[in-house]
């Protein structure tokens, strides 16, 4: 079993380490951005890999159009498309990220969708691969994308009638939260049938009896 | 979890609701009883209106068409999946591909999942590629943590996924020969993916979802059983790949079948998200590898390979270079492979500061990427999963028609999709 253990030695001096800042090579990125879609892009970030934007939603299409087409972005290639929650009186994400090969890293392209109404224009215009992301998005959070030609639930059955992604829809057997919490037998002790345990103890020294 | 949450209320009736009150949908579905013709269910038009103009579309009939279902359990589906037909004569016109037969719900099983755990959750995702599986979801953690796996780790990794990269590939040429109607690949494949799968089996301890990723570097050192195993294997792999390409590449049969179906333009294919070997089968050199390095591929010595013609054969064509290409790598790899520990020191239970992190990695089948958000929390607030087969089935529609039905198995094997990702 001596090959089966994890050498430990010298792991302590690799310690967490963090880029703070951004990589030089994606300053013409950023340069860029702040140019040509000033007035759509905000709360630029970057990452170690990654480019930040947040685009409002009216102007998504034409700035995911500018990215895609003008030649100095380049970003010709839709990676992902996502949806996240941020919980019930907070709003959703749409989250594309973006691949070019005139940039050494990926763009993220965050779009702000109101909870209470999540509509957002539809990118299957520019990409008709966003179909089955736009598709997953709507069965999963409920978002409607305007324009789409076919939102259709794509995993689950077409009667179905809830949202399963969405921060509000429990798990069942999530214990902690769901309506079974404290309610499963073995939190109930006094229903617990404990004599035969008792006669069990008692008789346990005993030879031949219960081990 | 730092976030609150709420017991979900009765569901709200909304004045327009988008999808049918289903008590009424049964009423309508059993108004109509199904048709069979010679042990093919005819589909009745849906048993509902159509929701989408482009579902009406495809359940509209013209004159002398017809609808057959292939699938959910068709064997040539590698999984199950349906498959609509739309059908005048024995020639496809359209194609509706119904997906969700094996809906696990993985992402969200995910976020209740601590870091540690995720790990062992994506693994039945893409069943052919569990490493590769693994190894985005460790590299997004590993982001969001701040820390990097030791050198040594890295080059294990790296070795693992390009072994797996080896049998899925290796398996996919004998899937292809196999809808098409030939037997005997397949079960060369299977010779070669059965020394592989023992071999990570003795370095991971499991034989085909390995849980061997862990955040901040890999569960085991490699041993000698693996490495004694590596090396039988290198012996012969390239015999045992050419016996193989040797039926199928100058095969007359092979070719006639695979020449020119399904073909896919480079344009089209970015256009529809078409990624990994079907995207450099049309001519274009996306590699995620190359693209954007992660692990060590930065220091390994390899081209991106493509095919001019974007067709069922040049997609096969594509996984056999690619095939001898992760041999190749694996050399490289097993040659410059350091000394070293192989896991970064990390807690139990990891709570990384709150943050973004997209992970992208090259499988077997396009680009897989993790997009994993944390709020501080010990699970991950949102962890979405990108799989490559998915995103590749939409090119369905446009590969088929005009195609006789016999040849839809030979196109869509050619894709290559695993439902357990399709269907996450």
């Amino acid at each position: 079993m001596g090959h089966l253990r994890r050498p430990r030695t010298g792991a302590a001096l690799l310690g967490r380490r963090r880029a703070l800042s951004a990589p030089a090579a994606a300053g013409p990125l950023v340069r860029l951005l702040s140019d040509r879609l000033a007035d759509a892009a905000s709360d630029l970030w970057t990452d170690e890999d990654t480019v930040e934007i947040q685009v409002p939603r009216d102007k998504i299409v034409d700035s995911l159009r500018t990215l895609r087409d003008d030649a100095d972005f380049g970003f010709f290639f839709l990676a992902d498309a996502a949806a996240v929650d941020y919980g019930v009186g907070n709003w959703f994400e749409v989250v594309y990220h973006l691949y070019s090969d005139r940039h050494p890293t990926w763009l993220r392209v965050r779009v702000k969708v109101d909870r209470e109404n999540p509509v957002t224009p539809t990118i299957t215009s520019l990409w008709e691969g966003a179909m089955f992301h736009e598709r997953e998005m709507y069965d999963m959070m409920g978002i409607v994308f305007e324009g789409n030609r076919d939102l259709r639930r794509i995993y689950m059955s077409p009667d179905y009638r809830s949202f399963p992604q969405r921060k509000d829809f429990l798990l069942p057997d999530d214990a902690a939260d769901s309506a079974a919490a404290g309610n499963r037998p073995l939190e109930r002790p006094e229903t617990w049938d404990l004599s035969k345990l008792e006669d069990a103890a008692a008789h346990r020294d005993e030879p031949g009896g219960p081990v | 979890m730092t976030t609150t949450r709420s017991r979900p209320g009765p569901e709200q009736p909304s004045e327009e609701p988008r999808i049918p009150d289903p008590i009424a949908l049964d009423a309508m579905a059993t108004a109509a009883p199904r048709q069979e013709f010679f042990g093919f269910d005819i589909v009745p038009p849906p048993d509902r209106p159509p929701q989408t103009e482009r579902e009406m579309e495809v359940y509209t009939l013209g004159d002398g068409e017809m609808l057959v279902n292939m699938g959910p359990q068709h064997p040539s589906t590698h999984g199950v999946m349906r498959l609509v037909l739309k059908v005048r004569g024995e020639v496809v016109i359209d194609i509706d591909p119904v997906l969700g037969y094996l809906h696990r719900g993985i992402e969200k099983l995910c976020e209740e999942a601590t870091y540690t755990t995720v790990l062992t959750y994506v693994d039945p995702m893409d069943y052919m590629s569990a490493m590769h599986n693994e190894h985005a979801p460790a590299i997004a953690f590993e982001k969001l943590y701040g820390i990097k796996a030791p050198p040594r780790a890295e080059y294990i990794r790296a070795l693992v996924v390009e072994l797996n990269r080896v049998f899925s590939h290796g398996l996919m040429m004998g899937f292809l020969a196999l809808d098409i109607g030939g037997l005997t690949p397949i079960l060369y494949g299977f010779i070669n993916r059965d020394e592989v799968v023992e071999m990570l089996a003795a370095i991971s301890g499991q034989r085909m979802l390995f849980n061997f990723f862990r955040v901040g570097g890999v569960n085991f050192d490699t041993n000698d059983e693996f490495m004694s195993r590596l090396g039988r294997w290198r012996a012969n792999v390239l015999d045992t790949i050419e016996m193989n390409e040797k039926i199928l590449t100058e095969n007359e049969i092979f070719r006639a079948r695979t020449r020119g179906m399904g073909t896919l333009s480079g344009k089209q294919a970015i256009d529809l998200g078409v990624s990994g070997p079907n995207l450099r089968a049309s001519g274009v050199p996306f590699d995620v590898r190359k693209a954007h390095p992660y692990c060590i591929y930065d220091q390994l010595e390899f081209d991106v390979i493509t095919q001019p013609e974007g067709d069922t054969y040049a997609r096969y064509m594509q996984r056999v270079a690619e095939l001898k290409q992760s041999i190749h790598l694996i050399d490289q790899i097993v040659d410059k492979m350091p000394h070293g520990p192989v896991q970064a020191q990390v807690p139990g239970i990891i709570r990384p500061r709150p943050g973004r992190a997209y992970a992208a990695i090259e499988s077997p089948r396009g680009l897989y990427s993790v997009y994993a958000i944390s709020d501080g929390g010990p699970n991950p607030y949102r962890f979405r999963m990108r799989d490559p087969s998915f995103i590749s089935l939409q090119s369905m529609p446009k590969l088929l028609p005009g195609h006789l039905i016999a040849d839809t198995m030979a196109i869509m094997a050619s894709l290559d999709p695993i439902m357990g990702g399709v269907d996450k």
